[in-house]
């Protein structure tokens, strides 16, 4: 019975986990403007990376294993943000258009 | 003339004069005024639509390539797919049984070097002099860098230094974010990098990857906190020594090596016991050597491609 439920809890993260990057994936080839394409970028980065790492921390138990799981998940929600940060900034300074784009997505 | 001298070295140093300001001026106005006069003609219009057109193929093939790129990429998955599935499982006994020298390796590195590690025992024992020239070429790779992009320093030459660190500092705007971040990050990292060299010839890693690993730290380091912060410990000065040290060891230890054991003369380096960190002979400070030439040769290339100059 557990291992039915187990295998069940691993396939729908993972088949969330894939969902959420095709997401990521069509935003970053269908948006238009930069800002927009690194927020899809992003949820590829963080949630569904986070998704397979969770699929896998259920399918090996909780051991040790499973802590290391854990760090890596810990270290791409550190990093993900703070990268995706720095390279909005740098959109931000050198993309000449920013005011036009940011009015034209507001509409 | 002294005003013009003034001029002459106020462009020298990268600022600007206001004659060259009006220049520049005036050539965008005209270039707006054409921009409008090419907008207003139809014909013009014309031209950009079919450029438009040819360029992003909104044409009649459209829904045909559309539709044969999703069929390639489908077709690439299921070929990928089907050689993951067709590759032996991790661990298995039997894997390539048909390969001699696989089988030899597998068989007799532990004898052989000591190390649980099989990738270190190859690299660094059997084709020991392999990764020596792997790590030259990495030092001449830096050397022919240095040579062609590293600048004269501001004693010197007044005229080629430029940026001063303090400018380039500026420009660099200290991130509170990133620098908050890589005050916890760092250490970690650097910890990391050298777990990966120390424990190279029991578990997966080694000097490569280590020293990649702890360069990238260091790389982190200067963008979080600036030129000032890193010229503490690490200068021009600490990259020569270090990896002209690294190199000048390796060398002499794989040379000690090569004539022990070409000549089969008895090695009075014990392998150890198999397992533990000071195992497997000379496999651990040929390790250290190669990491820290790798951390130094990628921080390098990085501040030279960026600053010219550490």
């Amino acid at each position: 019975m557990l291992e039915i439920v187990r295998f069940a809890v691993v396939a729908a993260l993972l088949i969330a986990s894939v969902v959420l990057e095709s997401f990521a994936i069509f935003g970053v080839n269908r948006f238009r403007f930069a800002l927009n394409r690194l927020h899809a970028a992003a949820i590829g980065d963080t949630l569904s990376i986070s998704c397979v790492i969770l699929a896998a921390i259920v399918y090996t138990g909780f051991e040790l294993l499973s802590l290391k799981y854990f760090l890596i998940v810990t270290l791409m929600w550190m990093t993900s943000p703070v990268s995706g940060h720095l390279i909005s900034l740098l959109v931000v300074k050198t993309d000449e258009d920013i005011e036009k784009e940011a009015k034209e997505w507001k509409n | 003339m002294k005003k013009s001298s003034e001029a002459f070295k106020n462009w020298l140093l990268s600022g600007s004069d206001p004659l060259e300001e009006e220049m520049i001026e005036t050539l965008s106005d005209d270039a707006a005024e054409e921009k409008q006069a090419e907008e207003a003609s139809p014909r013009a219009k014309k031209e950009r639509r079919s450029l438009k057109q040819y360029l992003y193929d909104s044409g009649l093939y459209r829904p045909v390539r559309i539709l044969s790129s999703v069929a390639l990429c489908v077709m690439l998955i299921v070929m990928l797919m089907a050689t993951v599935m067709d590759m032996p499982y991790f661990g298995q006994a039997d894997t390539l049984v048909d390969s001699e020298v696989s089988e030899f390796y597998v068989k007799h590195t532990l004898e052989h070097t000591g190390a649980t590690n099989i990738i270190t025992g190859i690299i660094l024992n059997f084709r020991g002099f392999d990764t020596l020239g792997e790590s030259h070429v990495l030092f001449i790779a830096v050397c022919s860098v240095i040579i062609l992009l590293k600048m004269t320093p501001k004693e010197e030459d007044p005229f080629l230094h430029v940026h001063s660190d303090d400018a380039l500092d500026r420009k660099l705007e200290k991130d509170l974010i990133l620098s908050s971040l890589s005050r916890i990050l760092f250490p970690l990292i650097l910890m990391f990098g050298v777990y990966i060299i120390l424990n190279g010839n029991i578990s997966p890693g080694g000097g490569f990857s280590g020293g990649a690993v702890i360069g990238a730290g260091l790389i982190l380091y200067l963008s979080a906190y600036g030129y000032k912060r890193i010229q503490r410990f690490f200068t021009y000065k600490t990259f020569k020594t270090v990896s002209c040290l690294a190199l000048l060891c390796y060398t002499s230890s794989k040379t000690f090596h090569f004539v022990t054991g070409a000549n089969d003369i008895h090695v009075p380096i014990s392998l150890g016991t198999p397992g533990t960190i000071f195992s497997g002979g000379l496999l651990l400070p040929l390790n250290i050597f190669v990491g820290l030439v790798v951390a130094c040769t990628m921080y390098t290339l990085y501040t030279l491609f960026r600053k010219g100059d550490f």
